[in-house]
Formats: structure tokens, sequence, C-alpha cells
């Protein structure tokens, strides 16, 4: 958040300090970038944008006819005419009205239309780039660059396109259409009502210079602010136990008084900026009154024709007052808009091994032939320059072998696990999986400790990983799991809505989901990382038998902290500062009396009691 | 607490801000009825009779009239601002504090966002009611003002205005209520796309691991598609509603105009007058409708209030209690027949001397729950009692427990902020330990920050949270992210415990404090533990046989009670308890 915000404001391309590495935020467009992908998603709505603003133009000089005939009742008045004479007059003024709340309804439906569609092309091209991007990129990044962009970012471009542009549109038609209606009338009024232009100009300009930066870092602090909220009421349990209650109650009013801060300077500088337009209006409608004055003394022009001059000018105080208050929103989503696009400039459409369904032997790119081994030779890995975390890696794993990755904190063994998986590209040496040699991650699944529940019902979460299966392969996956008796029991069964803002599921069931999740994508290898670490220990036991069952029947690479999980494994690798120190079975290495035979006894010390 | 007396107490708390917003809002709006007015004069006193004095004069009056309606609209706003942004900032303190209160209770039955959002959301809505009074006591007065010019311009012009414009906006909201219900239920789905959107982002990694971006994006395609038709017909039903009310007003001007026109005519009006009732009627307009926008505001600004109120008025948890520990706390704890959450505990009697390491073991993950809750009073039992050195904990307030009960939970919260931070959090509080526990010599917080330092550098060891920080970029000055999101969950692990160990409570309470550590760093932690608890009470709720072994004495609970009990290397021959424990 801090750090898109900070872009948001002008900054050049930001490094954040997260809690691992420096982060590399994804990139932003270029203006013409951004242009262009406009024009493109456009482009199919073209002509339903045109008709709309015809129809738009259309309303509005219809509505322009107003002032005029306002202008011949008071002539009509003044010229001493009998009162019938109205009649006529008023009926057009009615006609008129009528004319114009028709074909102002009918052209903003078609704007809304036209720009709901690019929105909506927008959006979708957005989700498709951005889960094409490589992993390691986004990971890079930091995972909130994406998520601030599909939801600050989404939001306020569909406000603005809802809400801004259709008033924009109808503001600056009527401004502009005001300003030619008051020429027809007499050139010498428009010369004068634009007497005003001068200073909303450079009020617009004094306002924009100060918004821009204020309004980043208005949405900085409340975003802060929103964090620091989560943060404190998401641990209250945590705060308590501590009785840190005083520190983040502090904490809380430090960013919500500087929230509040900024906010009251915005308040402060757009009563400046209207206030500043007040004058403007002044000095306008000042002018076109005298101007009325000397042109009805020199007789160019009827009484009736200067007030409509004047009631023109006094109309366009609210059309005015909306167009120039919606530069920042304009600005605002075009800022927006640059993080969107760049996105989806970052991750090539072409098909790469990322972007392809590289799982599952129902899917279409052929590893369905794939014997399920993997070979990786001399491999070598740093995150960062001059540290590397693996050193030379050789590892042959036969096609259903079971392999455990034993081996401390940092030893590299998530590292090699993503390298297999293709999450990350070796520095050195090749990875290749089954067979014909294909690259890694191709018919790879990658099952880790972080969970999410996909929002919607079971089965559709269930779904996302093959759409066509039917309710029995589903059944049939949980069960395969031991899942199936509590998804049963849940109140709609396996059309319970699950996920954020449905039935939470608990970190156990979580995770046995993503185990019947790779159950059903069959792939030919899995690799599974601590995918049974975050339960505790109280489901522990039985994610591990879920595992053992989810793997059952493929290749399988799996990283354990627990080593009764790395015991009955067919094989066992034991990395130590990145590098594989020792393999075998459990029985050899116990044997062996090296490495692993310590960690056993560290671990199985009280059974040895 | 009701709804009523939160919005009550936000009103009247900024009322130094409030009234005087409220006085010049009116003034501004009377300025804008005034405008009109002036233009009429200016045509029939200046235009008409072609009078160059009276016009200089009027436009004088003119730029006065927009002096004083620009400074009280800068005003008003900017106080009525403040009044809602400060009521707003006081209500989410009050909630905050309500959350953070040692007796608990805000929190049951609700999620961490709702609570979020009510803090910030409904505390904003609620504080926005200052914008909304003040913007409708100046539309009452810009009516008022607007009125009683029309009526003395003519009595039947200004009653047809005056009675003729509340049908008019009455016909336009019944026009548009139905579309707004939905239209509301249509956005609902419209805003459901990004919705999705954000929840696939979210769980990037699991779809990329799984191989599911296609299936998704399809999928995805799907639902926007869906939001697509919905709000293209809400943005249908929304232009035609617009599209009406222009009608609606355009035929009303019609109308007047006629009306004017027509006493004009037989002069019992000048032209000047109808200049201005046709302005006047145009700009009657604004401050009716700013009314029932004001109306609508209010309504959610009170649907607020009443979430508000029920966050503060939630029932606490645990009741206060005014009894007071010994000083020094030995930490002697005794629970006698103690049941509690539905059979998670049946008449559980267990006693822990001062300075014991004690292993809990249970094959109910409810029984461990339910026991954390009751030793750090975050709940009371059912029935039977918990004592800490004969003190009964239910006479005890909450945070006077917390001085000598430090209970770190399994899924326990890091915060954002610096490493060390996080860890010495606890460590620099005046608890009971501090100078008067029985290791007080080598505990946390002893006084000086050089102790204070020490005992937190010696709880890093302990815990192998050192290892994490050699691990960072920055070392303990690594700033984590939102809920420590930024270490994996066994680096996590490690700084939580590490964390609980500086606090040196003189009772320490561990669940599970090492599942997601490696087997090594596991059996280190084991001897760090013990060493630095050396002295203090220490219950560890765990099934890791490297800690058990450590424990001087471990409990078995089954069935909501004490099995069986002895050291770890004794129970392990029990075949329930190696299948609890051994997996």
């Amino acid at each position: 958040m801090t750090a898109t915000d900070q872009r948001a404001a002008g900054e050049p391309k930001g490094a954040e300090r997260g809690g691992g590495a420096v982060r590399e935020l994804l990139p932003t467009a270029s203006g013409p970038r951004v242009r262009a992908a406009v024009r493109r998603l456009a482009r199919p709505h073209r002509r339903t944008f045109l008709a709309g603003f015809a129809a738009l133009v259309a309303a509005t000089a219809v509505g322009l006819l107003t002032a005029p005939v306002l202008g011949r009742v008071i002539d009509l008045v003044a010229g001493g005419r009998p009162a019938s004479a109205l009649t006529a007059p008023a009926v057009w003024l009615a006609v008129i009205a009528v004319a114009q709340g028709v074909l102002t309804a009918y052209g903003l439906g078609l704007v809304a239309r036209a720009g709901e569609g690019v929105l909506a092309a927008l959006r979708e091209r957005f989700v498709e780039r951005a889960l094409a991007l490589p992993l390691e990129r986004v990971e890079r990044a930091g995972s909130g660059d994406l998520t601030s962009r599909v939801t600050n970012d989404v939001s306020v471009i569909t406000a603005v396109v809802r809400e801004a542009v259709p008033a924009l549109a109808r503001s600056l038609l009527t401004i502009g259409l005001t300003l030619v209606a008051m020429a027809v009338l007499d050139w010498r009024f428009l010369l004068v009502a634009l007497l005003a232009v001068p200073i909303q100009a450079h009020t617009v300009r004094w306002y924009a210079r100060r918004a821009v930066p204020l309004y980043a870092a208005q949405r900085v602090a409340v975003g802060a602010q929103q964090q620091e909220l989560l943060g404190t009421v998401g641990g209250a349990a945590t705060v308590r136990a501590f009785r840190m209650e005083d520190e983040h109650a502090e904490r809380v009013a430090a960013r919500s008084l500087t929230a509040v801060e900024l906010m009251l300077r915005g308040a402060r500088l757009s009563t400046r900026f209207y206030s500043r337009l007040n004058l403007a209006e002044f000095v306008g409608l000042a002018a076109v009154l005298a101007t009325g004055f000397w042109l009805v003394r020199g007789g160019s022009v009827s009484i009736g024709t200067a007030s409509a001059a004047a009631l023109y000018f006094h109309n366009l105080f609210s059309p005015i007052n909306v167009a120039l208050g919606l530069v920042d929103d304009a600005q605002s989503a075009l800022a927006g808009l640059t993080r969107l696009v760049g996105v989806a400039d970052a991750a090539p459409p072409s098909p790469d091994r990322d972007a392809a369904g590289r799982t599952g032997r129902g899917c279409e790119d052929g590893s369905a032939e794939s014997d399920g081994s993997v070979l990786v030779s001399g491999v070598g890995y740093a995150y960062r320059p001059g540290r590397p975390v693996l050193h030379d890696i050789d590892l042959h794993i036969a096609g259903g072998e079971k392999v455990a990755l034993v081996g401390a904190s940092g030893a590299g063994k998530t590292t090699l696990a993503r390298l297999i998986a293709g999450v990350h590209r070796p520095d050195r040496g090749r990875i290749a999986v089954g067979a014909d040699g294909a690259g890694p991650g191709r018919g790879v699944a990658l099952v880790t400790q972080e969970v999410h529940v996909f929002a919607g019902t079971l089965a559709d979460d269930l779904r996302l990983v093959r759409p066509d299966a039917t309710g029995a392969e589903l059944r049939d996956a949980l069960a395969r799991v031991g899942a199936l008796e509590w998804a049963l029991a849940l109140p709609q069964g396996l059309d319970t809505v699950v996920g954020d803002g449905g039935h939470r599921l608990t970190a156990a069931q979580a995770q046995q989901l993503a185990l019947a999740r790779l159950v059903l994508a069959d792939p030919p290898v899995a690799v599974l990382d601590e995918a049974t670490a975050e339960a505790g220990s109280a489901g522990a036991r039985a994610l591990e038998a879920s595992a053992a069952a989810a793997v059952e029947g493929r290749t399988a690479l799996v990283v354990a902290h627990r080593l009764t999980q790395a015991a009955s494994a067919d094989r066992i690798v034991v990395l130590d500062g990145g590098r594989v120190v020792e393999t075998g079975t459990h029985g050899e290495l116990v044997r062996a009396g090296g490495r692993y035979a310590e960690l056993w006894r560290a671990w199985s010390d009280g059974r040895d009691g | 607490m009701r709804g009523g007396e939160v919005l009550r107490d936000a009103l009247i708390g900024q009322w130094r801000y409030a009234l005087p917003g409220a006085v010049l809002a009116a003034g501004h709006q009377a300025g804008e009825a005034l405008v009109p007015v002036v233009v009429g004069v200016v045509i029939d006193e200046a235009i008409a009779p072609g009078d160059g004095g009276a016009l200089l004069t009027w436009i004088a009056v003119l730029a006065a009239v927009f002096a004083v309606l620009s400074y009280s609209y800068r005003f008003s706003y900017r106080h009525a601002e403040r009044a809602s942004e400060r009521a707003a900032h006081e209500l989410r303190l009050r909630i905050t504090r309500r959350t953070l209160d040692p007796r608990g209770g805000a929190e049951t039955g609700r999620l961490p966002g709702e609570l979020v959002n009510i803090a910030t959301g409904d505390a904003k809505r609620v504080g926005a009611v200052h914008l909304s009074l003040t913007a409708g006591i100046a539309a009452l007065a810009g009516l008022l003002f607007g009125g009683v010019a029309l009526l003395r311009v003519s009595v039947p012009l200004g009653l047809l205005v005056l009675l003729g414009v509340p049908p008019l906006l009455g016909l336009a909201h019944l026009l548009g209520k139905p579309l707004e219900r939905r239209s509301a239920a249509e956005q609902e789905r419209a805003a459901h796309a990004s919705g999705v959107a954000a929840d696939l982002i979210a769980g990037l990694r699991v779809l990329k691991g799984i191989g599911a971006e296609r299936a998704a994006v399809d999928r995805y395609r799907r639902t926007s598609r869906d939001s697509l038709a919905a709000t293209v017909r809400a943005a249908r039903a929304q232009a035609w509603h617009d599209g009406g009310m222009l009608m609606l007003t355009g035929v009303f001007i019609a109308v007047v105009a006629l009306v004017g026109g027509r006493l004009a005519a037989s002069g019992d009006i000048t032209v000047g007058q109808l200049v201005t009732a046709v302005g006047l009627a145009q700009f009657l307009l604004t401050p009716l409708s700013i009314l029932s926008w004001a109306n609508g505001e209010l309504a959610q600004g009170r649907a607020s209030a009443a979430r508000i109120a029920s966050v503060l008025g939630a029932p606490p948890a645990v009741a206060g209690g005014d009894g007071v520990l010994p000083r020094p706390v030995p930490g002697a704890v005794r629970l006698r027949g103690v049941s509690c959450g539905g059979g998670a505990l049946r008449g559980l009697d267990l006693d822990v001397a001062p300075g014991e390491l004690l292993g809990v073991v249970t094959t109910d993950p409810k029984a461990a729950t339910w026991l954390l809750r009751l030793l750090g009073r975050s709940a009371d039992p059912d029935g039977g009692s918990v004592e800490l050195d004969g003190v009964p904990l239910a006479t005890l307030d909450p945070a006077e427990v917390r001085r000598a009960v430090v209970v770190a939970e399994h899924d326990a919260d890091l915060f954002e902020g610096a490493l060390l931070d996080n860890i010495a959090a606890a460590a620099a509080k005046d608890s009971a330990a501090a100078g008067d526990s029985a290791a007080a010599g080598d505990s946390a917080a002893a006084g000086g920050g050089g102790a204070a330092e020490k005992a937190v550098h010696r709880a890093m060891a302990a815990a192998a949270a050192d290892e994490v920080a050699a691990n960072l970029p920055h070392g303990t000055a690594t700033v984590l992210a939102e809920r420590g999101r930024s270490l994996s969950g066994g680096q996590r692990q490690r700084v939580a415990l590490a964390r609980a160990l500086a606090s040196g409570a003189p009772v320490l309470v561990l669940h599970d404090p090492t599942t997601a550590v490696d087997a090594v760093t596991e059996a280190r932690i084991a001897e760090g533990l013990r060493e630095t608890r050396q002295g203090l009470t220490t219950i560890v709720v765990a099934t890791s046989p490297a800690l058990l072994a450590a424990a001087d004495r471990v409990v078995f609970l089954d069935g909501g009670a004490v099995a069986a009990e002895g050291a770890h290397a004794e129970l392990v021959h029990r075949p329930d308890y190696r299948a609890a424990v051994l997996y």
C-alpha cells in the first residue's frame, strides 16, 4: 500500500523494505501505453459511445433552449402583450423538458453500457494477466502490491467510470453549449463570460498542484490506520495476554490522528478551491450583467435577451463546479490505470510455463506421458547475489518414488522444493521433469502450508482444478484425504459457501481441502512443503494421513520437519547449508550414524527416555 | 448502551465546531438564495431604466453577497468537517479501548474484519452526521430565505412554488424508490466481481501451485460478465430516473413561467421579479434535495450508531474483581473440580508447584483451549475454582491476573513493527515479575534498561529467535509486516515464543509453541525453555516429545480430567499417551 501510493504521488520506482528482502514493485505503464490499452478496450464499444454522446449533446442542446424561451416570455411581458400569448412559450418549455429528459436518459444509458463494458474488459484482462505473472515476480513485489491494485485501483477506476465520467460529460457539454448559446444571443456576452476562465484555470492549477500529493498522503494515512486497527483488533487476545492495551490504543490513536489531520488539510484545501471559484462566478456574472446593461441601452439586444444571458451564466455555476471538482478523481483514476495496465504489460500474453495449466494429467499440455521422474543436476540458487542458498544439488527421483527433504531451518529445503515446482528458475544447473525432460514445474503441483479457501461453494473451490469434475469425483477426492465426513456435515454439504464471507473452515480443514485439490488435479509429481505444519499438534496426525493418501501413486517430494513423516518415505535426503549431505532410507541413515541419526536421536529422545 | 446515546454523544461532544458550522452554513444558503434576487433587481433597477449609477450600486451589492456566501461556505464546511472527523476519531478510540478491555467480550460473535469495519466505516458515518446536519440546517435556511423572497415578490407565485416543490420531490422520491431497491441488489452483484478478483489474487500462490490459473480466469470472466449485465441494468434504471427528474423540474419551471408571466403581464409583478421567481424556483430544488439526502445520511448514521453501541455495550466475557495477589507471586496454580466448555473439562483437579515446569497433554483440543482460557481468565469455569497462590482468579481483575500469568496462545499474533520491539513489548512491563519474583535477578525488566535488554536477548536465544533475526536483512531491527505475515510460520512461532519468554512472568502458559519448527531447533528450544524459566512456574500444553521430555512432570488429560501423570519417560509406556504424543 505504502509503496504503491508513493508511486501515485509521482515518486520514482520505490524500494520498499518488507520483512524479507528489498521489494521490487510491479511496473506501472507509461501514458502512451495506457492510452493505447484504453483505446483497444474501448474499440468494440465505439458505436455505443458515439451514439450515447450524440444523445447527450442533443439533450444538452435542447435544454439550452429553455433560457431563450424564458427570455421570450420576458420580452412578451415587457412588450405589453396579453397574457394569452404566454401559453405557447410555456408549452414549449414543457416540451423541451420532456425531450431533454428522454434524450438524457437514453444517452446516459448508452454511455454507461459502453463504460461498464470497457471496465469489465479491463478487470478481466487484469485478472488474467495477474494470474499469469511468474510467482517469483509477484513475490519480489510483495503480494500486497498486487492485492492493492486489484482492490483499490479497480474500485477507484470503477467509481470514476460509473459516476465521474457521466457527470463530467454532462457538465462539459452544458458548459460548451451554454457558451455557444450565449454567443448566439450576442457574441459580446460570450466574450465577457470568458473573463472567468483565467481565474478558473489558475485555480485548478493551484489546486491540482496541492491536491494530488495531499490525497496520496491521505490514502496512505487511511490505509495505515486501517492496517493498525486490523493488527490491533485482530490480535486483541494477544494484546490482552501481554497487557499491551495502552500501547496499542496509543498506536491506533496516533495513526487515526495523522489521518484526521490530513483529512482536515484536505477540507481546508477544497474549501479554498471552491471559494476561489466563487470569485470567478462573481466576476463573470457582474460582467454579463454590465454587458447586458450596455447592450440594452445601446438598443442592440432586448431586456429578455439580457435576462436570458444572465440566467445562462447563473446556470453555469454548478456544472463548472462539478467539472472542476472531478479533476482529482480523474487524476487518481489515471494513476490507478497506469498500475493496472502496468501489470498487464509485465505478464507476457504468450503462454509460458507459468501461464499454462501445467499440472494435471487431464490437462492439455501432454504431461500424460510424463513418467513422473525428476532430475536435478548441478543446481545452485541465490535469492540475493553473493548469498547462495543452494550449491550444486544433484538429485534423481524415480517415477512414483517418495522422497523426504530433511534439514534444519535455513538448510534450503523450501528453496529446492520451489525450484522443482517451477516457482524459481535455477541460477545454475538444470531441472528436468519426466522422461521427455520437460522444464521444472510441468506436471508438478505444489502444496504449501499457506492455505487459501476460495470464496464460493466448496464444490466450486474444488472445481477450480478440474472444472468438469462430477459430484462423485469431488466426493471421492474428499474421501481420499479424509475430508468427506466434515464436508458433508457442513450446513449445505458441498454447496456450502466457504471462504471469505462464508462458512469458516479450520486451518486443518483448509489444508485438507488443498490436498483434495491435489487429488483432483492428479499431477504425476507432487511437492508438499510442510503442508501439515500449520494445524498445530491437534490436527497434525490426521493431516499427515491425508497427505500420505493424496500423494499415493505419484512421485512425491515432501519437506518435513516431523521426522516420523520422513521415516515413512522411500528415501530421505538431508540438506545442510544448501548441500545434500546424506541420502538413503531411514534405516540406512540411522545406522550410518551421521547427521540424520543425530536428528533422529534429538527427536526420539523422549521415546528412548 | 443504545445507538441514540452514541449519536447524541458524537453530536454534543463537538458542539464547539458544529454550532458555528451550522450558523455559517445557513448564511451560505441565504447568500445563494439572494443571488437570483439581486439579478432580478439589476434588471428592474438598472437594465430596464438604463440607470448606470444603479448598476454600479447593485453590482457592489452582488459582490457583497458573493463575499458573504463564499466565506460562510468556506468556514462552515471546515467547522463541520472538523466536528465530523473528531467525532469519528473519538468513536474509533472508544471502540479500540472497548475491544482491548481486559475483561474482553467485544469480539464475541464478530470477525476481526467486522470490528475493524465498525471502527472505521461506522465511526466515519456517525461522524459524518455532522456534515449532513450542517447541510440540512443550511438547506432549511435556504428554503426559508428563498420562500420569504418569493412571497415578497408575489403571494400566489410564492405559494405556487413553495407548495409545488415538496410534492414534486415526493414524486421523484416515489419514482426512485423501487429503482433504488433494485439497484442496491444489482450494485451488490456488481461489487461481487471485484470481490472475486481480490479473492483469486489472494489465493494466487495456491492457484499457481496447483496449476488452476486457467480455470480461475474462466470462472472470473463468467462472474465479471454476470456483474456487467447487472450493472448495466442498474445504470439504465438510474439514467431513466435522472431523465425523469429533468422532465419533472423542467415542466415545473414551465408552470412557474406561465403563472409568473401572466402575473407580470397583468402588472402584478415586474419583469425583474419574474426573473427572480424563475431563478428561485430553480434554486429551491437544491435545498429540498439536500434535505432528503441529509435524511438518508441520518438514517445511515443511526444504523451505524446502533452497531457501534452494540460493541461498546457488549457484555464483558468475565467480570472484574478487586482482589490482590501477594507480592512477590510465588506462582502456585491450583484447579479444583473445574468443569467448563460443555464437557471439555470435567471436574479437573490440578496442582502446579511454584517454579515447576509442567507438561500438559490433552486428547481433546477443546480441553487445551479451555485450560488456557481459564488460566488467563478470558473465561471463568462453570464449576469449580482456579486459584493462584491461594487467591481464586474469579476475585481478581483480569488485568491483575495477567500481571502474574501470561498465556501464549498457539496462534498468538505478532504486530507491525521492528522484530525487537515485538519481543520486548512484554518485557518492558512492570509485571509482577519485576523485582519481586523468585528469579527476578535474571528475569525480564528488573528495572534498568540493561537488564531488560539482557532478558530479551536471553529469551531470543532460548527460543532460537536469534537465528530468525540473523536471516533477516536488518536483523532485530527488521520491520515485520502486519501480523508478522512477512515471516514464515516457523519464524513467527519462534519470535512469539521469545516474546513470551521475555515477559518473565511468574506463571507462563505456552500452547504448542513449536509445531512449525524443525526437530533440531525444537530440541534446542526445549533446553533453552528449561533454562530461562528456571525457578518460574511454566505450563506447556503440547504434544511435542522434545518439549515434554524437558518438563519436570507431565499431566495427561483424557475425558476432561487427569488420566495419568508422571515423567514423560514413564508415561510413554501407556498406549493412549503414546497415541496422543508420538506420531
